[in-house]
Parts: structure tokens; C-alpha cells; sequence
């Protein structure tokens, strides 16, 4: 009889309140998502590259899941107050009828127990299949190919995942017995307790108010200005303003709500009905509020960053080299011989047959005699152009950037023609006594390019070791080795015979290969260059490849991107969950009021009308505050975080910050919706005359 | 006079057949305009269930309810809702006030339903109010009165659309004496002074006492009437006729063992 009522009753919890079982089916998916994230593609690929950071991440996963642990506690804890919420009246009879507290408890908890089973054998495959999802749709976006793709079951995420959901659900549930076995068996009974919160005088709300709103502004100020980034005293004052002056401004909200009563506006389909549910939600509820709009806050921050962080890095250059071999250091000033020799030992072990390009690619200085490297070269002409121009940051910066550039690199142009055309791009024809300039993306940005070429086009004459050179072309700025992070600032591409003039035949030779596509198409350009680095790894040459850019880049893509976007969808899950089974909560305490309406003749249509407008101002105040504070915080996140060089795009990556804003706004919209149908189905149920005699 | 309600033949049968409650059974009965209608019965007799079928909150399984001539059962949607908001007040046991509005926005409440402009109403407000003796509770809230000023309230948002007919259903059932005293006073006096149709349930003899005619029920049946016979009756000799009706009620002492 006993276990049939639990088995009854669990069932029971389990049709009627969906979305508690849903919440704990995001727990589980939650865990055991971030605790199988080294059992991910991009991770064991990422894994061989770049070792010691991802190391480094993945030793911050306990970090993760303890902070999972704790946001996920509270959403369970809340969930779970709604459903014993709900059987407040079934268990005040079980009392009644002379049940034991110790038998309630054991009842209880053995429901509590087979519910949470239930959902982990719903919730670990769910969370298995969705953690494969996310493995391939990253390895595919990323470009790994699926080839190497392995159908991966940790059972350690899985033990984890378990044991972490059963703590929270367990502490959670031990609190609330608690809290309900302490409760009269009268108090349970009754419909509804009554609570009434001792009302402060009204100035008292709208200081608060205001006293909020000027937190709030201190707080965007100090963000948006970067000041928050010089000390961290000054970090931690910006963050507690924001607390606070979110928590204070919910709190002073009350005013507000009897401001819109007092002003007497027509009171038209229950109006005022709504605004009072509102203000007692908002007076009941003023902590949670502000939590779940912090939390929402904080979803959007890592969102918008996270997804801005790695859009950027994941626009990396154009990919043309797979390899670059690195001559041996030797003394002698020409390195033609080893590049001699490269090419002579890729011959005889046959690797030669693999690549479809193999060049090389000659980078010298301008040969100083007596080491005297004052004024080798000048660009006046240039300069004088810039300093004509507006005053701008960008003309600052170059002005500033070029002063530096007395001794720059040389390019022989036979080795940079060679790239051009693999990259299918058009190749340079230069005169005897003409340059071109190479500047690396690194440190331009397009605005700058566009102010370079515009002066390149006038062919301004500068003078190199006291020879003058005419600059034509086009700014020049594709990779010359494989490795992205050799860069050049300034360089200039001479003609071959001028090239030798200028370095003495001093320079540096790089053989630069492409991988023949065949290979890289048959098996993916990942496992080419793989198994190509396996082959070279006994010619004992020296050499660069594509992948470990690969790695780099993948590497921020993921740390940057993965975990925020993670972080987002748990801070954005268990706000909206709250919000939501709170205003649920009190529509179901509140059902004698809608039952009055009834009677006064509302209609169905009426009272949806009126719990939808209650949904949108209950959801939407949080959200439009939280909307309103990222917009500040996520401009404060990016001066802060980017480094200098990249904050020309600053702009750029609002723009994405902005779109993921909406997107989230749409996520609402959805929650939105599901709360409203949820709030329909219950008034609906509540339209069902009831026979009370 | 004209007749407001009318009601033909209702049935309301619970359960399937074998296991049948007849909670109303053939009940015919008409309410002329201005009349002060008490219903009485013991628990069970049916006379909520009358109650909610004419407030359309259930539906009769056979019968007749006309309200003003019009067949209320076949009412749908708007004008469903304009016949429960317009046609009928509706008084509680419990009040039924909505704790979180204050006593004059429940009061409003119903305009608010039916979009009613409240120019015209907020004088009738003024009016109700220091007629029912509440002016000075219309801006607290239902925590911050006593029971019989929150049924005094409930009784104003009854009346606010001036209904057809006030439907009362044991209007002091949760009163002391002295406030039930007074309720009644005050819907005898609307409906002497103003002309108020009012058909009220009750089991409180007391109350009965205030009505102008009775209709005893028993079984889902019609029992009994009575009749005051004013303005020679006096409200004494009323109450000892309603009290000896009431002993006769469920076959009298034959009963008893």
C-alpha cells in the first residue's frame, strides 16, 4: 500500500508539474555536459596541440561543476518549493489521518528519490546523445571532419553527473521537510496562509528606488570608462554597485507600482487587477527578482562576449601555407645552401611527391656595413601624406607606428609572386626601382589600410639606404610563412636583383609547402597534415604547420566560446526557470481570486488576457533590466579583456553582442509563451464549476 | 410588475443513473421585480445548486431559466459574460473579496471586467458607499476590515452595475449577529427604497425574517411557501411562522426518535 502511494504520487508529480521534471532533466544534461567536455573531439584534438592550456582548462572543470552544483541547487530548490507547495493540503491529511512525521518524511523522500531516478534515466541518455550532438557539430564547424569521430561514454561524467544531482536534490529536500514538518497541520490545510509584509512609508521605496538607479549609473560609468580595469578595488566597487543598486532598484519598484495605481488611469480590462498582482509579486518577490535579473545580466555578458571572443578569433587570415621549413641556424650570412638541402632531403625520402607546392620565400634586412643602422630608410613623402589627414585615431596610430619603421624587413618578390598565385590572388609587377609595402594584419586595421593604399596610389618616392624607391601597388598583407604569429609590422617587396642588391646576399631562406589537395580532400586537412607531421618527424628538418595554428586558434575558439555560451544557457535556464515557477507559485496561491472573477463574470478569454499581461511585465522587468545593464557591461567586458589591437573592432563585436542580445530576447519570448500556455491550462481548469457544498 | 426571473421545471441530476443525486427536481418558480425572495432548506436541499444555475456557474440537466425573457442557458461568450456582469449581482458567503485590491478598486472590479465607463459609476459609488456605511474603508484593504464591513463592500460591488437581480447566497453565514443585523437591514432598505430584486439562500431564520416571501426547499423541491403579509404582519410574527415551517421541515418531529 505504501510503495503504491509513492509510486502513485510520483507519477502524479510527474503529469502535473512538467516543469519540474523538466528542470531536473536540465540538471542532469547540465552536469553531465560540462563534466564529459574532455571527452569532447575538438578537446582530445586539442589535447595533442596545445597541451599545457588545455590542461590548464580542463583542470578548471571542477571548478565548473561546482558552480554548476550551486546555480543548479537553487533552481531545484525553487522547483521543488512549487511542488511541495502544491501538496500542502495532501500532506496536511496525511497528518490528519494520523501519519506518522517520520512516516511523511520517509514518503516523501521515497517519492523525491524515484522521481530523481526516473529523470536520470531519462536525463543521462538524453545527456549522452546531447554531448555527442555538440561534439560533432563542433568537430564539423571547426572542421576536424567526422572521420575520427568515436561514439564516447565517460562513465566517470556519469558517476559524477549522478552523485552531484542526488547532493542537490537531497539538500534541497531535506530543507524543505524541514520547513513543511515544522509547519501546523491547521496551516497546511488552509487554502492559503495569509502573509502580510509590514508596508514601510512610500518615501522610504522611492529612495530606494532612486537610490538604485544612481547605483546603477556610478556602476555603468565606471564600467563603460574602463576605469574598473585599472585597479581591481575599483573592479570589485563597480561589481557591488551593480549588486546593489540592482537589488535596491527592485526593491524601490513597489513605488513605482503605486504611483500607476494613484495616477487613476481608466481601469479597462482588470487593469488595476494586474498592476496589484504585479506589486505584490514585486513586494513579495523583490530579492528573486533582482537575482534572476542579475542572472539574466550575466547570461547576456557571457554570451555576448563569448560569442564575440571567438567570431574574432575565429576570422583568422586566409589559409595558404601547410608548411614552412626553417633553415638551420649556421653562421654563413646566405642560407641558400640549407634551403638547398631541405629540398634535397624532402627528395629522398620521397615526402616531395605529397605537396603540390613547394618555394621558397627570402626575407633579409638591409645589409649594414659597420653596423650602423641610423636612417637606412625614410618615408618622408608618406608621412607628410598622414599628418594631412584628419585627426583621427587611426591616423594617430600609424603616424606612431610607421615613425618606427627606419629598418624594415625585405621580401624578394620571385618567393611572394609564388604565394599570390597560390593563394589565386594577382601578382605584383614592379619596376626596377619600385616597392611594394607589406604590412601585416595584425597590426592594421582596414581603416588604416584604406588611408595606406589611398597614399600607395600617388607613388610616393622614399629614400632605402639612400637610394630612392617609388611604393606602388597595393598594401600587402598575406601570410609569408605558415606560422600566423611570425608577424611583419612593416616590410617592403623588391624586385629579386634589388632584393640581392640591398641585403648583400644576406638573408634568411624559408621553404614554404602546400599539401597536394587530393590527400587533404580524401581524409580531411586535419588527418593530411597529421600524418604528414608523423612522416617529417624522422627527416629530423625543422618545420611549422598549419595545425598547430589550427590549434592555437581552435584553442580560443573553444575556451572562449564553450564555456561562456555553457555558462549562458545554465545562468539564462535557471533565471527563466525561476521566474517562471514563481509567477506559476502565485497565480496557484492566488486561484480564489481568479475564482471571484469567474463569478463576477469574467470570461476564459478575460482572465488569459490578464495572467499574459501579468507574464509580460513579470518577465520583462527583469529582462529589460538585465538588457539594459549588459549593454554597459559587455562594452565594459571588451575594453577590458581585448587587447589593444583589437579594439578597432570594438564596434564590430557589439554589433555581434547586440545580435546575441536579441537572440536571447527570443529565448524569452519562448519561455514567455510556455508560462502563458501553462498559466492558460490552469485558469482553464479553474473555469470547471466546482460543486462546494 | 414584471417578471424577472422565471424559471420552469429545472433539473439537476449528479451522477449516472443507479447511483443518481437529485439535487434539484422540478423546481418552478417565478421573481417579480422589486421582490425580496428568501430560499430556505436544510443542507443538501438544492438551494446553492439553484443558486449556481441561475448565476450560470453550472449548468441545469433540464429546465427552463429566463431572465427578463431571455433563455439564459442558450447565453454564450459576450453575452454570456454581460448577462453574468450586468443581470446579476452575485453576494458571498464568504465575500469573495479579492485580498490585494483595495475596497473601492473591488468594488470597480466589475466595471473593470465589462469595460463600463466609470464617470457614471463612480457616482453610484458615492452613493452605495455612504448608504452601506463603508465611504471610510474604501481605501483599505479586505485584511484591514471587520467581516461585516467587507460584506457591506462585496454588497456595493454586487449592486455597482445595478443587476437585474441580486443573487445572495447565505449572506451572513460568516457574520456575527449584530452585523448580520445590519447586512439585512441595509438589503431590506434597497430593496424597499430602491425597488432591488433580491432572491437570497439562506438557512438563518433571522435572516429569512427580512424577505417579503419564502420558498422552503426539500429534496430538490419545492416544500412549502410563505408568504409576509405586510404591512399587517410584523416582522416578529413572520420569524415564528418561518421557525414553525422550519420544524415541519424533513417530516417534522415524525423523525425524531
Amino acid at each position: 500500500m505504501f510503495f503504491n502511494l509513492i509510486t502513485r504520487n510520483s507519477r502524479r508529480s510527474r503529469k502535473e508539474n512538467g516543469m519540474f521534471f523538466a528542470t531536473l532533466l536540465i540538471a542532469i544534461i547540465a552536469f553531465y555536459i560540462i563534466l564529459s567536455l574532455s571527452r569532447q573531439d575538438v578537446m582530445l584534438f586539442l589535447q595533442e596541440m596545445e597541451s599545457d592550456a588545455v590542461n590548464r582548462l580542463l583542470g578548471m572543470i571542477p571548478v565548473f561543476y561546482v558552480m554548476t552544483l550551486i546555480i543548479l541547487f537553487f533552481l531545484i530548490y525553487f522547483a521543488s518549493k512549487f511542488q511541495l507547495e502544491r501538496r500542502r493540503h495532501e500532506i496536511g491529511m496525511y497528518l490528519m489521518m494520523g501519519m506518522t512525521r517520520n512516516r511523511l518524511f520517509v514518503l516523501l523522500l521515497a517519492e523525491d528519490i524515484r522521481s530523481s531516478i526516473i529523470a536520470l534515466l531519462i536525463g543521462l541518455p538524453a545527456a549522452v546523445l546531447l554531448s555527442e550532438i555538440i561534439s560533432l557539430v563542433t568537430a564539423r564547424l571547426v572542421g576536424l571532419g567526422i572521420i575520427g569521430h568515436s561514439f564516447s561514454l565517460s562513465l566517470e561524467a556519469v558517476l559524477w553527473t549522478a552523485a552531484g544531482f542526488f547532493i542537490i536534490k537531497l539538500a534541497a529536500f531535506l530543507i524543505l521537510s524541514a520547513k513543511i514538518s515544522r509547519r501546523e497541520i491547521g496551516s497546511l490545510l488552509a487554502e492559503r496562509p495569509e502573509e502580510t509584509r509590514r508596508q514601510l512609508p512610500a518615501p522610504v521605496y522611492a529612495l530606494s528606488l532612486l537610490g538604485g538607479i544612481l547605483c546603477l549609473g556610478t556602476a555603468y560609468y565606471l564600467a563603460i570608462r574602463g576605469m574598473s580595469w585599472y585597479q581591481i578595488r575599483i573592479m570589485g566597487l563597480t561589481v557591488l554597485l551593480g549588486f546593489a543598486g540592482t537589488l535596491l532598484f527592485f526593491f524601490g519598484l513597489r513605488f513605482v507600482f503605486s504611483l500607476i495605481l494613484r495616477t487613476g488611469k481608466r481601469d479597462r480590462r482588470l487593469h488595476i487587477f494586474n498592476v496589484r498582482q504585479l506589486q505584490e509579486n514585486v513586494i513579495r518577490q523583490s530579492g528573486t527578482m533582482a537575482v534572476s535579473s542579475l542572472l539574466i545580466l550575466a547570461a547576456l555578458c557571457c554570451f555576448g562576449a563569448g560569442v564575440a571572443m571567438a567570431a574574432h578569433y575565429g576570422k583568422s587570415e586566409t589559409h595558404v601555407l601547410d608548411y614552412t621549413f626553417l633553415p638551420e641556424y649556421t653562421d654563413e650570412p646566405n642560407q641558400e645552401q640549407s634551403a638547398e638541402d631541405i629540398l634535397d632531403i624532402l627528395k629522398k625520402t620521397g615526402l616531395d611527391t605529397s605537396f603540390s607546392e613547394l618555394f621558397e620565400m627570402k626575407i633579409g634586412h638591409i645589409y649594414a656595413k659597420n653596423d650602423d643602422f641610423e636612417n637606412m630608410y625614410t618615408m618622408d613623402s608618406v608621412m607628410r601624406e598622414i599628418e594631412k589627414l584628419p585627426v583621427s585615431e587611426d591616423r594617430d596610430v600609424l603616424l606612431n607606428n610607421l615613425e618606427y619603421a627606419d629598418f624594415p624587413h625585405l621580401i624578394s618578390l620571385s618567393g611572394y609572386n609564388e604565394l599570390l598565385r597560390i593563394a589565386g590572388l594577382p601578382e605584383l609587377a614592379l619596376e626596377e626601382n619600385e616597392g611594394a609595402v607589406y604590412m601585416d594584419r595584425e597590426f592594421v586595421n582596414d581603416s588604416r589600410i584604406r588611408i595606406m593604399n589611398g597614399i600607395l596610389a600617388g607613388s610616393p618616392e622614399v629614400q632605402l639606404h639612400g637610394e630612392s624607391l617609388r611604393l606602388t601597388g597595393t598594401v600587402q598583407s598575406t601570410g609569408v610563412v605558415t606560422d600566423s604569429s611570425i608577424t611583419l609590422s612593416f616590410a617592403l617587396i623588391l624586385p629579386d636583383e634589388a632584393f640581392q642588391y640591398y641585403t648583400q646576399n644576406r638573408y634568411d631562406v624559408y621553404v614554404n609547402g602546400v599539401l597536394d589537395s587530393s590527400t587533404a580532400e580524401r581524409v580531411g586537412l586535419m588527418q593530411a597534415i597529421s600524418g604528414m607531421n608523423d612522416r617529417l618527424n624522422g627527416t629530423g628538418l625543422n618545420y611549422e604547420s598549419y595545425l598547430q595554428n589550427m590549434g592555437r586558434q581552435l584553442f580560443y575558439i573553444v575556451a572562449a566560446s564553450y564555456l561562456t555560451i555553457y555558462l549562458a544557457i545554465i545562468f539564462i535556464i535557471v533565471a527563466n526557470t525561476v521566474i517562471g515557477v514563481q509567477f506559476l507559485m502565485n497565480q496557484q496561491k492566488t486561484n480564489r481570486r481568479y475564482k471571484t472573477l469567474i463569478r463576477l463574470g469574467a470570461v476564459y478569454e478575460a482572465l488569459c488576457r490578464s495572467a499574459e499581461k501579468q507574464v509580460n511585465w513579470y518577465f520583462g522587468i527583469p529582462v529589460l533590466v538585465a538588457a539594459a545593464s549588459s549593454l554597459f557591461a559587455v562594452r565594459a567586458l571588451f575594453s577590458g579583456l581585448l587587447s589593444p589591437r583589437t579594439q578597432g573592432s570594438v564596434q564590430e563585436l557589439m554589433l555581434i553582442s547586440a545580435a546575441m542580445i536579441l537572440v536571447l530576447c527570443v529565448i524569452e519570448y519562448i519561455y514567455m509563451s510556455a508560462v502563458k500556455r501553462s498559466s492558460r491550462r490552469y485558469l482553464l481548469k479553474l473555469m470547471v464549476p466546482e460543486r462546494e457544498e | 410588475m414584471e417578471t424577472v426571473l422565471e424559471i420552469e421545471d429545472l433539473k439537476k441530476y449528479y451522477g449516472r443513473q443507479g447511483n443518481q443525486t437529485k439535487a434539484l427536481d422540478g423546481i418552478t418558480l417565478q421573481v417579480m421585480e422589486g421582490e425580496f425572495l428568501g430560499i430556505m432548506g436544510s443542507s443538501g436541499s438544492g438551494k446553492s445548486t439553484l443558486l449556481n444555475c441561475i448565476a450560470t456557474v453550472i449548468e441545469p440537466s433540464s429546465g427552463k431559466i429566463m431572465m427578463k425573457g431571455t433563455e439564459i442557458h442558450s447565453l454564450k461568450g459576450k453575452k454570456l459574460a454581460a448577462y453574468r456582469g450586468r443581470e446579476i449581482g452575485y453576494l458571498f458567503q464568504n465575500f469573495e473579496l479579492i485580498d490585494n485590491l483595495t475596497g473601492r478598486e473591488n468594488i470597480m472590479l466589475p466595471m473593470s471586467l465589462h469595460n463600463v465607463s466609470d464617470k457614471e459609476s463612480s457616482k453610484r459609488l458615492s452613493r452605495l458607499a455612504s448608504y452601506l456605511e463603508i465611504t471610510d474603508v474604501l481605501d483599505k484593504f479586505p485584511s484591514q476590515m471587520s467581516g461585516g464591513q467587507k460584506q457591506r463592500v462585496a454588497a456595493a460591488r454586487a449592486l455597482i452595475m445595478d443587476p437585474g437581480i441580486i443573487l445572495a447566497d447565505e449572506p451572513t453565514g460568516a457574520l456575527d449577529s449584530r452585523n448580520a443585523k445590519t447586512l439585512m437591514k441595509k438589503l431590506a432598505g434597497l430593496n424597499q427604497d430602491e425597488n432591488a430584486t433580491i432572491l437570497m439562500v439562506t438557512h438563518d431564520s433571522n435572516a429569512a425574517s427580512y424577505c417579503k416571501r419564502i420558498l422552503f426547499i426539500q429534496d430538490g423541491r419545492i416544500f412549502h411557501e410563505l408568504r409576509r403579509d405586510t404591512p399587517d404582519e410584523t416582522q416578529q410574527e413572520f420569524y415564528d411562522r418561518i421557525l414553525k415551517v422550519m420544524s415541519q421541515l424533513g417530516g417534522g418531529s415524525a423523525n425524531v426518535l
